[in-house]
């Protein structure tokens, strides 16, 4: 508890005599779930690092590389209280290169109450997707930078719901993927009753579609996709769209463009091109949106 | 019974600041005292309880509690986002004059304003050479921009040019050859 | 909220009343505890809710091929007929009557096609309702007066193109 400045540990023990009896939640209770939805939306406003504790390195090494982390947090356990940055130090000799390595660190050693998601850590489950300095990006596929005077900071994807600290809710996201059909629709049989074959230039077409593995960087990065998340698909959502009708084997073309042909699906696309800077596996959404607008043009 | 309730409030108060110092006092001397109150039993809290009937209402209730993490403030200005939202400024600015000027050129009749081509040129030419060369230059910079950009979104929706370093290169290259044409406007 | 509605102060000022959503208003007291000043959001997010579980497919939109589709390519042929358009009045200097009016009737339809999206945009449907079809009306009043307004700028002055060449030299 060295770690804690003095004066951040005056001005925190100072804020309960401000804050209403009710908010502050005791240590072995469980409140009624009436008291904690009765608070309301909680202020997206988010309160500065400058403000809040700094966590440091606790057994950094003989020449310390020392890199600070700002990190957004925000409790749901503590719905009432504002989103907030909190620095972590730590020492980049004892830590891995990537900027999953620098989170998992610090939940293991530092703060455990740090949440993420994350599995794979190599970019392929994308489960960790946030964002890191001001691009989203998988932290398992984002270095460090080694520049230690530039702080890193983490968001969660922007313009999403937060569940907790990093974690995002996607449930929308997922709901709008299931809503494209993604799958082969074909009611017809081939001649010799085996599978349905393709020539190597119609499986090229598939090439950079179907390696996308829905991790919403993308979609989080497309400014109308903030806006009008509701309605518009999205880049990733679009892409696997485009995945689906262009893929000879499938039979349901029309009705997948009849689908999408209205204001918004598509639409609302003003190629901004936020998605295909920010893909982390080099996809190209953007490309894909243009063809799906050719295609729906083109009937 | 009250100087009881007065140290459980301090001990509550303590641990929503600063969880650590608690169970870190906690862990290292727990006193015979916490164990018989019972409180350095496992917290659990109301976000991971299952005390409702009904899951659905518990994540519905708890979904109307989040924020909504940060976007513009936040994301990186890049030539992509950055170049397209000037595109829509300059177009709404540029439209937005014309829809003004015209309106007000039907309405001046019945306003007793005069706005036809004649007072206008009187007046622009009445005005000195700084602010003649500084008025032409802030308008033919968002048209000079609007119709650059404006071929290069042309250009994407024939589906060419879409590749990340294109992007960057050909935003680039409108800002320039905008300004450029814009100060040659300008000076004519 | 709208990055032009951010940018753009006079669009700021006539957003504010119309974004002002009926749940802000609700928890007016417990913000003001948690808030020093009062800094306002243009169109801040609603409270998430979620319709249906999370294995039901978001819903499908009707098929209108005039906003969708048709809409897209025609907003195309225009916006692709005014690179030569606005090239020729630099080329050739003044403008016959004819193309003075093609011009000008190209760009009020461009102009109102844009208007149109940002509107679509930043009143979404969905969220304002009655400011969406406000301004959608305000929009179609506004392109008819333009439209009129600059047919009695092309049959009583001297035109737009030649006008502004004039204004540029003098």
């Amino acid at each position: 508890m060295s770690a804690l400045r003095s004066t951040t540990r005056l001005f925190a023990s100072s804020k309960p005599l401000f804050r209403p009896a009710v908010f502050a939640r005791s240590y072995a209770t469980v409140d009624a779930l009436s008291q904690v939805s009765a608070t309301g939306h909680t202020s997206n406003k988010t309160i500065q690092e400058s403000k809040t504790l700094n966590v440091q390195e606790p057994n950094p090494s003989e020449q310390p590389k020392i890199k600070t982390f700002q990190v957004y947090r925000w409790n749901p356990d503590q719905p009432t209280e504002k989103p907030k940055m909190q620095s972590y130090t730590l020492d980049l000799n004892k830590t891995g290169p990537m900027m999953l390595d620098a989170l998992i660190r610090i939940k293991n050693e530092m703060d455990p109450t740090l949440t993420f998601r994350r599995s794979c850590r190599e970019g392929i489950c994308g489960s960790c997707a946030m964002n890191i300095d001001g691009v989203n990006t998988l932290a398992c596929l984002c270095r460090i930078p080694t520049d230690t005077a530039k702080e890193s900071r983490i968001y969660p994807l922007p313009h999403t719901y937060v569940v907790k600290d990093l974690v995002p809710d996607l449930t929308y996201f997922y709901k709008q993927y299931k809503s494209i059909k993604p799958y082969l629709q074909r009611d017809t049989k081939t001649e010799d009753g085996l599978e349905y074959r393709q020539s190597p230039e119609e499986r090229k077409k598939l090439d950079g579609l179907y390696e996308c593995i829905l991790c919403a960087c993308c979609s989080t990065s497309c400014p109308s996709y903030w806006w009008n998340s509701e309605e518009y698909l999205g880049p990733a959502i679009l892409l696997q769209s485009y995945r689906w009708l262009a893929d000879s084997r499938d039979e349901k073309t029309a009705e997948r463009k009849a689908a999408l042909d209205n204001s918004m699906s598509v639409y609302r696309c003003h190629t901004i091109l936020n998605c295909s800077r920010t893909c982390p596996k080099g996809l190209n959404p953007a490309r894909a949106i243009a063809e799906i607008k050719k295609m729906m043009a083109s009937n | 019974m009250l100087s009881q309730k007065v140290a459980q409030q301090s001990l509550r108060r303590l641990a929503v600041q600063q969880p650590y110092a608690l169970r870190w006092s906690l862990m290292n001397a727990a006193s015979p005292a916490a164990i018989a109150l019972g409180r350095n039993i496992q917290t659990r809290q109301a976000a991971t309880s299952s005390n409702s009937s009904d899951p659905t209402k518990l994540l519905a209730q708890q979904r109307l509690n989040r924020p909504v993490s940060p976007h513009l403030s936040i994301y990186r200005p890049q030539i992509t986002w950055i170049g397209s939202s000037i595109h829509r400024v300059t177009g709404l600015m540029l439209s937005g004059s014309l829809y003004l000027y015209a309106t007000a050129y039907l309405a001046s009749p019945m306003l007793g304003w005069d706005l036809g081509s004649a007072s206008a040129v009187a007046a622009f030419a009445g005005l000195p050479i700084i602010a003649k060369v500084a008025l032409k230059a802030t308008l033919a910079m968002p048209f000079t921009y609007h119709c650059m950009n404006g071929v290069r979104h042309l250009i994407w929706d024939l589906g060419v040019g879409l590749t990340n370093p294109q992007v960057i290169k050909s935003g680039w290259t409108v800002v320039g050859l905008s300004t450029i044409s814009a100060l040659l406007l300008a000076f004519l | 909220m709208a990055s032009i509605a951010r940018q753009n102060p006079l669009l700021r000022q006539s957003c504010l009343s119309a974004f002002r959503a009926p749940w802000a208003t609700k928890n007016v007291a417990q913000a003001v505890a948690f808030h020093a000043s009062a800094k306002k959001q243009i169109l801040p997010p609603l409270p998430q809710s979620i319709q249906g579980t999370m294995n039901d497919p978001a819903p499908i939109p009707e098929t209108h091929p005039t906003e969708g589709s048709y809409h897209w390519t025609f907003e195309r042929i225009v916006c692709a007929s005014l690179v030569p358009l606005c090239i020729a009045p630099f080329a050739a200097g003044s403008m016959s009557p004819v193309m003075d009016a093609i011009i000008c009737s190209s760009i009020v339809v461009h102009s109102h096609i844009g208007f149109h999206a940002s509107i679509t945009d930043y009143f979404p449907t969905r969220r304002v309702p009655k400011t969406h079809t406000f301004m959608n009306w305000l929009l179609r009043a506004f392109t008819l007066g333009t439209a009129v307004g600059l047919y009695e700028f092309e049959t009583n002055d001297v035109g737009v193109t030649e006008a502004l060449r004039r204004v540029w030299k003098a």
